[in-house]
């Protein structure tokens, strides 16, 4: 009986801590409070949190100047160190690519990222305005936005590497996906700016500086149209679109341009003659790496890039060259978390690195952030010269040189001499043109700028340019450059996890 | 040999014979008292409860509380025989003696040695798994103060590197190789029935003994966390007898193995001036380099370390409750400048007798580890200019490099860890109790308790001099663990039967949370990281995760006979870490063992005393993921941010950078183990032998997705990985006698890796650490399938091409003097006349062939000599380090190594070292070198006192050491084993295992200690 009872008592315990136990039982779902989830975008605050990657993408290509340069360096603009780190520089320098060659260096990779992500980014943001409950008006500005930057990573993308799989919102791609061809590319880039165009603010409504405006879009398709009329498609045709667009710009009379020395200070970023630019912030402390990136050692930087001696002896002389480059190089020592000038300089022949070096991309420069110099000035991805000389040109190619096309040219050329650029002069007044000075002009004004070599490839200049190349360079030719160097190898891990095909077999135009 | 020993031990035994025959014959009889103390050889401690019988009579007693004890009515000239559970029987003549006092020799080779399985224990012998065990007689005189240490060259099939000297450094374990890509191959770490985390902060003379348990049929009671390998670990308890008090204190320095050959300063001079074509230095300088020196950067950031290690325990007990108490204090700085770590510990194990029914056990353990010092960038340091002085005349820091752009584009690498402040804290804290009811005769339930909580703090500061921008960071984690295992247990001795059911539920949950504060833009560094609020930037940043897991699992042992034992289980997991459908896991397995040596026919084969086959076959799973891995978790942060305005930013939402998939589920390592126990002359010579062979489904990768498609990266259940292997231990008693006793234990395991399939269209995928932005034309290392997870690739290199191959080399767009590589293919799979990425292949793996250790121990009377020989044969390293210092790679612009002086002259037509940087790889066969290496661990000498007629001591011992005394290798680099563990701060991966790069080299260590018991 005693016995029974404690077993009893045994099997009550073992019953109730089962219970007990059970009732404590853990539920298996992960604890997903701090996940912020991504619907549909109703409001401004939504829509700007949602397009801010896709401008960050896009600013970081353009941050590091060096990186998204590297497939540029062919154009005569630009060419490097001859020693340390360089040889992705040196072999795109030198035409040492066209096979697939080098499609693994790691720098080469960097500036593709960056624009995939802008259009992951962007489709992202038009899948969530599908099913916006905002106002109308601001969901087709929002998707205007959204568009434009997807056309320009498209526009860099398809110049640089060539023809690129198409992929838009509402598809989620698997990464089977193949090529589509040049001119499918040009026609999904014109369908974005044209809805842009449609749909975007005009300039001066833009909410905030670092937002594309209309004339963002107006202007990119004139680049695109351009473009398309060159190599590799030569549509003519669309000479005449190039210079409705651009001219349209002009005409909104909006914009201006500043004296040559104040644009590229700090205080003049985002001033009328931009008309669309990536935005760096001292109050976040998010930095512009190009003032290193043009610099020689011995001035603070890293002597990635500087100008071809020939380009340097082409470029006129005047106002502009001086602000341009320097060719008295300041020497200057870096440590301590600063950057210090001794106060000497070296003429360019007996530099550091033999080479007139850049000037206009130091002009807002910071000696004070570190042991090499940085900025915080936006950086131009479209200047209002660019525009008045895409106008000129265009206009040139589709119907020959008129009267306002001829102005737009003088008054580039007025402001490079340092004059005002809108009263004509006629010490530097032209009455004719030809598209090549044009083109010639536009690599002066825009030395530099992620511009030259596309131009270049564009009016197939690359061979021409590169035989008047100063044969004391140091970085020595390995070949004359062909169409196989107009595109640059995809990088090697794209090709590695997908079906794409390596250039130049890869490379379908129609 | 075997004869020999044959031999020896016959003598022996011939030779005892007959001296206890002729004695027992020349004394009288007649009936004395005898008394006396018996204790244990072991520490010298009282063994209360010990038998003491008259041979061949009932006569006897047992050693009281104090281990004393006394017969009457002894004829002088019988014999003694001293009996205790764990130790060796003992015979001693009383010869007329009336105080007789024995020391007891534990039996350590016993096969009734008991073995911790993981939710029980049972008889060594009856094992049917595969199991190593360890105790702390292994390791205990040895001056180790970390698990790892202690486990490490002790047993077969687990590979136990150090992956970097630093102190508090860390030890990668494996068990029986890799079974995942992407996930965690960490073992399971239990202690005292509890899942952790870390172990580095357990101090290892808390350890009483580690079972680590290896194949299926052992792993797979702990189911999805079982895959690879379970390390149980059980912590000392107190003994009966009176409180012991042990003091332990160990001092050592240490110093790097090996420095690396640099080139005079004069000589780096002469070769920038090589590599440019042109006169950077003038020979007057070089000149004056040449007389005056310069700089040696590996002398200025290598130092002597020192470290210390003192630790006071206390234990005791009596019948009802026993007690363990211990503290200690570790020290130790680096063999690198600027690099101290602290560790403190504490613990309190209690058990208790509360009822004869019921058993209670309380275990509590604290530690805090301090690890500060930010430490110097060797890897820039070593292939830095050597012509620019650390400090100019004034004795301030000369920051950049005299003449600018050369050497690399590193800072002044003093300035870091001289200027910048890093601080890290981790405290740990453990509890856990068990209560053991015996609800009735055969059936018992056990019910377990923990807790587990980590607070770590990372606070780091970088001052004004190295960026006028300073910048501070204050990180805090917490993770709280608590576990609950509920265990039902049957058990049945009958005749020839013996069975014994557990029924467990199991469940346990990690909640972790973080918060980051940073600050940037510090005016002053007055204040470093303490006040945040001086910075005009400052930002916070949180995270919160958890994961759970629920179990259920069911053992039945069975043997018969003692000759046929058989073991099964199921268990079933669920996990948070997938949805719903896919959350359970299943994990069956089976083992036999057939003792053959107890078998009638086997009787009369005395030289063999045990001879067992075990098989087993088995699945575990492995979760091996992060949590929130299904669903889509977009980025938040600084770095989607976007300053529309040009100034204060707008938060941004980016869509998630890893594609999220729901239908992840468990990886599956299905493992067959087939087994020979062999024990010969009475298991004086031990033998195990496994056979293993592991094949691991469902592998979840994280997969790299091309560019296009968005998000970068997909964790997919796609592939198979096998392992194969053999683990053998061969344990002897070479000599013993009354004053030697002479032992070794030796351990060779072999494991061969190899990818099965991968995600079906591609037998390739782009994974594994990618070097320093920029360097890499890809990653070094690659999951490819028929190759080991981590191989290396590159092109090959061929030499340089010299004078006279210029029409050959020309084709390659080379001249003499640059690099040759091999044309292996072209976008056509075949080989193309250009060197491009289709040539980069397969060029080795970081992973041996085979490994051993070799623990071997001899004392002479109270001298006591014992050393442990690890190796590692067939690892292939990949010498970053080398190829920096030979200017490649991002930001290094010239040579600093010695090497570079054997570099391509058309006078010197070497085939080594080419001429220019241009045109030479990163990624090639020149980098790759054989790391195989034997080193001596460990080394120690001791001394015991006899301290038998003090009254305040029991023991005095005192010891030499030696750590890594020398290593025999072919490698360059500082030293093979650092590097041999892959070069990542993840030592969970297996991706990269054998890169040098930037790693911390080990050191040689020399040390003095003591221990004292009262």
């Amino acid at each position: 009986m005693k016995k029974m009872n404690k077993y009893k008592m045994m099997t009550g315990l073992v019953f109730t801590l089962t219970f007990f136990l059970s009732s404590c039982v853990l539920d298996l779902e992960e604890d997903t409070s701090g996940v912020f989830s991504i619907g549909s975008l109703n409001t401004q605050s939504d829509i700007d949190a949602a397009l801010a990657p896709a401008y960050r993408s896009m600013m970081e290509a353009y941050r590091e100047s060096h990186r998204q340069r590297c497939i540029t360096y062919g154009a005569d603009d630009l060419t490097t160190w001859w020693g340390g780190n360089k040889e992705i520089f040196r072999i795109f320098d030198r035409f040492d690519y066209g096979n697939g060659e080098s499609s693994s260096h790691p720098w080469l990779q960097y500036t593709w990222d960056q624009y995939w992500g802008t259009i992951y980014f962007a489709n992202t943001v038009i899948d969530g305005l599908k099913s916006s409950t905002a106002d109308e008006n601001l969901v087709l500005a929002a998707e205007g936005e959204a568009r434009f930057l997807r056309a320009l990573a498209y526009f860099h993308l398809v110049r640089s590497w060539g023809n690129m799989p198409i992929i838009v919102d509402g598809v989620a791609p698997t990464g089977d996906e193949v090529r589509a061809t040049v001119l499918e590319n040009y026609q999904l880039i014109e369908q974005d700016l044209l809805f842009a165009e449609a749909n975007l603010p005009a300039p001066q409504n833009v909410t905030a500086v670092g937002k594309v405006s209309l004339a963002g879009a107006k202007t990119l398709l004139a680049d695109l149209y351009l473009t398309w009329g060159g190599w590799p498609v030569k549509d003519a045709s669309k000479y005449a679109m190039a210079a409705q667009k651009s001219k349209d710009v002009i005409d909104m009379n909006y914009y201006s341009l500043l004296p040559f020395d104040e644009l590229w200070k700090q205080e003049n970023q985002n001033s009328l003659e931009s008309i669309f630019a990536v935005q760096f912030s001292e109050a976040e402390d998010i930095r512009y790496i190009g003032p290193q990136n043009f610099h020689f050692h011995s001035a603070g930087g890293w002597s990635d890039a500087y100008p071809e001696r020939q380009f340097f002896i082409d470029f006129p002389e005047g106002f502009r060259k001086d602000i341009t480059f320097y060719s008295e190089i300041p020497q200057r020592v870096g440590g301590g978390g600063q950057v210090t000038e001794t106060g000497e300089t070296k003429p360019w022949p007996e530099s550091q690195r033999n080479h007139p070096m850049y000037r206009k991309f130091n002009i807002a420069e910071r000696k004070d952030l570190g042991n090499k110099l940085f900025s915080f000035r936006a950086v131009e991805v479209y200047r209002y010269a660019e525009v008045l000389l895409l106008y000129a040109e265009a206009q040139t190619r589709a119907s020959g040189a008129n009267a306002q096309a001829i102005e737009a040219f003088n008054q580039v050329k007025r402001r490079s001499m340092g004059l005002p650029y809108n009263v004509p002069d006629g010490s530097v007044d032209v009455a004719t043109m030809t598209a090549d000075e044009i083109v010639a002009e536009k690599g002066w004004e825009l030395a530099g700028e992620y511009k030259r070599w596309f131009d270049l490839v564009r009016t197939e200049k690359v061979q021409e340019v590169t035989l008047r190349r100063d044969p004391t360079e140091e970085i020595a030719l390995v070949r004359q450059p062909t169409e196989a160097n107009y595109i640059a190898p995809i990088p090697q891990e794209t090709i590695n996890t997908s079906k794409i095909k390596q250039n130049p077999e890869g490379f379908k135009i129609q | 040999m075997k004869k020999n020993f044959l031999k020896h031990t016959k003598l022996i035994r011939i030779l005892i014979l007959i001296i206890s025959f002729t004695s027992s014959t020349v004394l009288l009889a007649q009936d004395i008292t005898v008394s006396g103390v018996v204790t244990s050889a072991v520490d010298n401690a009282t063994l209360p409860g010990a038998s003491v019988i008259v041979k061949g009579t009932t006569n006897g007693s047992q050693t009281d509380f104090d281990g004393n004890y006394t017969i009457n009515n002894v004829a002088s000239n019988a014999t003694l025989v001293i009996s205790y559970i764990g130790f060796i029987k003992q015979e001693v003549q009383v010869n007329g003696k009336t105080t007789i006092n024995i020391v007891l020799e534990e039996d350590t080779q016993s096969l009734d040695e008991v073995v911790v399985i993981g939710y029980g224990s049972v008889k060594k012998s009856d094992l049917t798994g595969a199991v190593s065990s360890i105790s702390a007689k292994d390791f205990e005189k040895q001056p180790i103060t970390r698990i790892d240490q202690a486990l490490q060259g002790r047993a077969a099939g687990v590979s136990v590197v150090q992956t970097s000297g630093a102190p508090g450094g860390g030890f990668k374990i494996r068990v029986r190789g890799s079974n995942s890509i992407s996930g965690d191959n960490s073992p399971l770490y239990v202690v005292d029935g509890v899942v952790l985390s870390n172990i580095s902060s357990i101090n290892s003379s808390d350890i009483k003994s580690m079972e680590i348990l290896k194949d299926a049929s052992a792993t797979a009671i702990y189911g999805s966390r079982g895959s690879n390998g379970v390390v149980l670990i059980t912590t000392k308890r107190g003994k009966k007898g009176k409180a012991q008090i042990e003091l332990t204190a160990v001092s050592g320095i240490s110093n790097l193995i090996q420095e690396l050959p640099l080139m005079s300063a004069s000589q780096f001079a002469e070769g920038v001036n090589f590599a440019e074509g042109m006169d950077v230095y003038s020979a007057s300088e070089i000149e004056d380099l040449r007389i005056n020196g310069g700089e040696n950067w590996q002398d200025r950031l290598i130092k002597t370390g020192y470290f210390t290690n003192t630790q006071l325990s206390v234990s005791g007990g009596n019948n009802d409750v026993d007690y363990f108490v211990s503290g200690s204090y570790l020290d130790r700085d680096g063999t690198v400048i600027n690099q101290d770590y602290k560790r403190y510990t504490f613990r309190g194990n209690m058990n208790a007798v509360v009822s004869p029914k019921i058993k209670l056990s309380l275990n509590t353990s604290y530690s805090r580890e301090e690890t500060v010092g930010e430490r110097a960038d060797l890897f820039a340091a070593l292939s830095r200019d050597p012509t620019t002085p650390a400090f100019d005349d004034n004795g301030d820091y000369v920051f950049a490099t005299i003449k600018p752009g050369v050497g690399n584009a590193s800072n002044n690498p003093l300035l870091a860890p001289e200027n910048n402040v890093r601080e890290f804290f981790d405290d740990r804290f453990n509890i856990n109790g068990d209560v053991d009811f015996k609800i009735a005769k055969n059936l018992t339930f056990n019910i377990l308790g923990g807790l587990n909580t980590l607070d770590r703090v990372r606070n780091r500061y970088t001052s004004i001099i190295i960026s006028n921008n300073a910048r501070a960071s204050v990180e805090n984690r917490k993770d709280v663990s608590l576990q609950n295992t509920n265990r039902l247990t049957y058990a049945l001795e009958k005749e020839k039967h013996n069975l014994r059911v557990d029924l467990v539920h199991e469940q346990q949950q990690t909640q972790t949370d973080i918060t980051i504060a940073s600050g940037s833009g510090f005016f002053s560094d007055q204040t470093t990281f303490g006040n945040l609020a001086l910075a005009p930037i400052q930002r916070t940043e949180n995270n919160s995760f958890s994961q759970s897991i629920q179990s259920f699992l069911g053992r039945v042992n069975y043997s018969f006979s003692d000759r046929y034992l058989f073991t099964a289980s199921l268990r079933a997991d669920g996990s948070s870490k997938f949805i719903k459908d896919n959350r359970w896991g299943y994990f069956p397995s089976a083992s036999v063992a057939w003792k053959v040596s107890n078998e009638d026919f086997f009787k009369d084969v005395s030289a063999i005393s045990n001879l067992k086959l075990r098989f087993s076959y088995g699945q575990v799973g492995s979760q091996a993921l992060e949590p929130l891995a299904t669903i889509p978790v977009p980025i938040i942060g600084a770095n989607v941010n976007y300053p529309f305005g040009g100034d204060g930013a707008t938060v941004g939402v980016a869509a998630p950078n890893r594609l999220a998939n729901p239908n992840l589920t468990w990886e599956t390592t299905t493992q067959r183990n087939f087994a020979i126990d062999l024990g010969l002359w009475n298991s004086k010579v031990n033998l195990s032998v496994d056979f293993y062979h592991k094949k691991t489904d469902d592998l979840l990768v994280l997969k790299t997705l091309p560019a296009f498609v968005g998000p970068t990266s997909v964790f997919e259940n796609v592939g198979e990985v096998e392992n194969k292997g053999i683990d053998i231990t061969l344990g002897a008693t070479l000599f013993r006698n009354d004053d030697w006793n002479i032992s070794s234990t030796f351990t060779l395991s072999s494991n061969k890796n190899e990818v099965l399939a991968l995600d079906g269209e591609n037998d390739f995928l782009e994974l594994g650490f990618g070097g320093p932005t920029g360097t890499f034309p890809a990653n070094p290392t690659a999951v490819q399938v028929g190759q080991p997870i981590s191989s290396f690739r590159g092109f090959i290199f061929d030499g340089i091409w010299q004078l006279g191959e210029e029409a050959e080399a020309a084709n390659f767009g080379r001249v003499p003097g640059q690099a040759k590589y091999r044309d292996i293919s072209g976008p056509n799979g075949v080989p193309d006349g250009v060197i491009s990425a289709d040539d980069i292949t397969i060029v080795g793996d970081g992973n041996p062939d085979f490994t051993f250790g070799w623990n071997f121990s001899a004392s002479y009377k109270n001298f006591n000599l014992d050393f442990l020989l690890t190796g590692s044969q067939g690892n292939d390293i990949y010498n970053f380090t080398r190829m920096k210092m030979l200017a490649l790679g991002s930001a290094q612009f010239h040579a600093t190594h010695a090497d570079y002086l054997d570099r391509w002259t058309v006078d010197n037509p070497s085939n080594s070292i080419p001429a220019t940087r241009s045109g030479t790889e990163t990624l090639s066969t020149q980098f790759l070198e054989d790391g195989s290496y034997i080193s001596m661990k460990n080394i120690t000498l001791s001394y015991d006192f006899d301290l038998a007629n003090s009254k305040f001591f029991k023991s005095l011992n005192l010891r030499l050491s030696a750590e890594n005394l020398f290593i025999i290798t072919d490698y360059s680099g500082f030293d093979p084993e650092s590097t041999a563990s892959g070069s990542s701060s993840d030592y969970s991966a297996d991706l990269d295992i054998g890169i040098d790069i930037d790693t911390y080299p080990i050191s040689r260590t020399f040390s003095a200690g003591l221990q004292l018991t009262f």
